[in-house]
């Protein structure tokens, strides 16, 4: 017998089953449940609900998409050019041949995945662009309504010049612009408001061909995309089809 | 990026676990472990030695919250850990026996477990699903690792009352 109280047993107890206590602490807990009826069935009811949520509780694996996903962007995210040459410096040997068949794999897999649309990684990365200027709190780097703002801050920093029109009067205020990068080409991206929700318009140049406008719902955002006269634009929003259809139309007919 | 995929690609789906129980939906997780994994990357030259998968679910964690405040505009006063001391009394006192099936149902171990507050939920999922010691839950969740033991001993104390709760309610 020890005389430890109940009340610090009631916690103890936890760092007993989880073999966190030392020794002589686990020893005193023990003597202290062989002799508490209370604390030993409390014991008991912890074991009993750590086991069932071990057992039971859902476990979310990563998507392998996801896995994928992410493993190939980092590796084209290299934080300096440095560190790509060291990479290529040392790589030869033991990097070239994994680098191959990773890149065959990525390859089958891009065939099979992107089949029906081998536009799906743009909108992709897109939508997750979309979201991750809503939440990390950086939606412009130039914030302005007026597009003579807007429009010079984009020189110097791409090579290409994004038309940029402000449509309040439709509805859909200009709120600003930012640098972006969709398959690691640089973009513009332009927000633009309607009501509560946020618009971001992606142009980057491209050499497909024109095309005209097509609709795309992913992870429950609409999107709508097109190219013309050499430009890729990439419309995204949480906003309906119908309104988001309304803003494209507007934004590929230019101002009135 | 061969060294960030040595370190982080094996905790993938730990990153993913914690940021889908924290967050609540699929896509909320896939957003934030893509987001994680990019700022993971971008310090990597500040991880020096140690724990990776502490480490990544630091970032993970940290990104969760981010994105708990923003969907929920700024009006989650919960994140804190202010449960009166009443409360968890009631869990010692004279409830029902915690029988072994309330825990065998899958649905309701899920549900009782989204119920609870995130600082309590995600000490549940670092240790019953992760394994994790108390030291790196500790920094995982960035409290005193003299007070692991205390909030796990909440959080399972609420978790066996929320699951009373939903197999009263049954």
């Amino acid at each position: 017998m020890n005389d430890m109280n109940c009340t610090v047993c009631h916690e103890l107890i936890h760092g007993y089953l989880d073999n966190e206590l030392d020794t002589a602490m686990a020893t005193q807990v023990a003597e202290h449940l062989a002799a508490c009826a209370d604390c030993q069935r409390l014991h008991d009811e912890a074991r009993m609900l750590i086991a069932g949520v071990k057992a039971h509780a859902p476990y979310y694996p990563a998507p392998d998409a996801l896995t994928q996903g992410v493993m190939s962007k980092t590796k084209s995210r290299a934080p300096s050019a440095r560190r790509f040459w060291d990479l290529l410096r040392d790589a030869p040997q033991q990097w070239l041949m994994p680098a191959f068949s990773a890149a065959a794999l990525a390859i089958a897999l891009a065939l099979y995945v992107a089949t029906p649309s081998s536009e799906q990684p743009w909108m992709d990365e897109a939508v997750s662009s979309h979201v991750r200027s809503l939440m990390a709190d950086h939606l412009n780097d130039i914030a302005s309504s007026d597009r003579h703002t807007v429009k010079p801050w984009f020189t110097g920093k791409l090579d290409f010049s994004p038309p940029v029109f402000d449509y309040s009067v439709q509805g859909f205020p200009l709120l600003g612009g930012r640098l972006d990068y969709l398959q690691h080409q640089n973009a513009a991206a332009l927000s633009y408001g309607r009501a509560k929700h946020i618009i971001n318009l992606f142009i980057l140049p491209t050499s497909a061909a024109d095309k005209p406008r097509e609709h795309l719902a992913i992870r429950g955002y609409n999107i709508v995309a097109w190219q013309r006269d050499h430009m890729r634009f990439i419309v995204v929003s949480d906003l309906e089809k119908s309104e988001l259809e309304a803003f494209s139309q507007l934004v590929e007919k230019g101002p009135i | 990026m061969k060294r960030f995929e040595e370190l982080f690609a094996p905790h993938m789906n730990a990153a993913y676990n914690l940021a889908r129980w924290l967050t609540g939906n699929d896509s909320a997780a896939h957003d934030v472990v893509q987001e994680s994994a990019y700022r993971a990357l971008k310090f990597i030259d500040s991880f020096v030695d140690g724990n990776a998968k502490a480490w990544f679910l630091t970032i993970v964690r940290n990104e969760s919250y981010n994105w708990l405040k923003v969907s929920a505009g700024n009006r989650w006063v919960a994140i804190g850990d202010e449960i009166p001391a009443d409360d968890l009394a009631l869990g010692h006192g004279q409830t029902p026996e915690l029988h072994a099936m309330h825990a065998e149902d899958a649905a309701l171990v899920q549900q009782a477990l989204q119920a609870l507050a995130p600082v309590f939920r995600e000490v549940i999922v670092l240790k019953e699903l992760e394994g994790m010691p108390y030291k790196d839950i500790a920094r995982v969740v960035d409290i005193p690792l003299g007070t692991v033991m205390s909030r796990l001993a909440r959080a399972r104390t609420m978790l066996k009352l929320e699951l009373l709760k939903l197999h009263s309610h049954e």
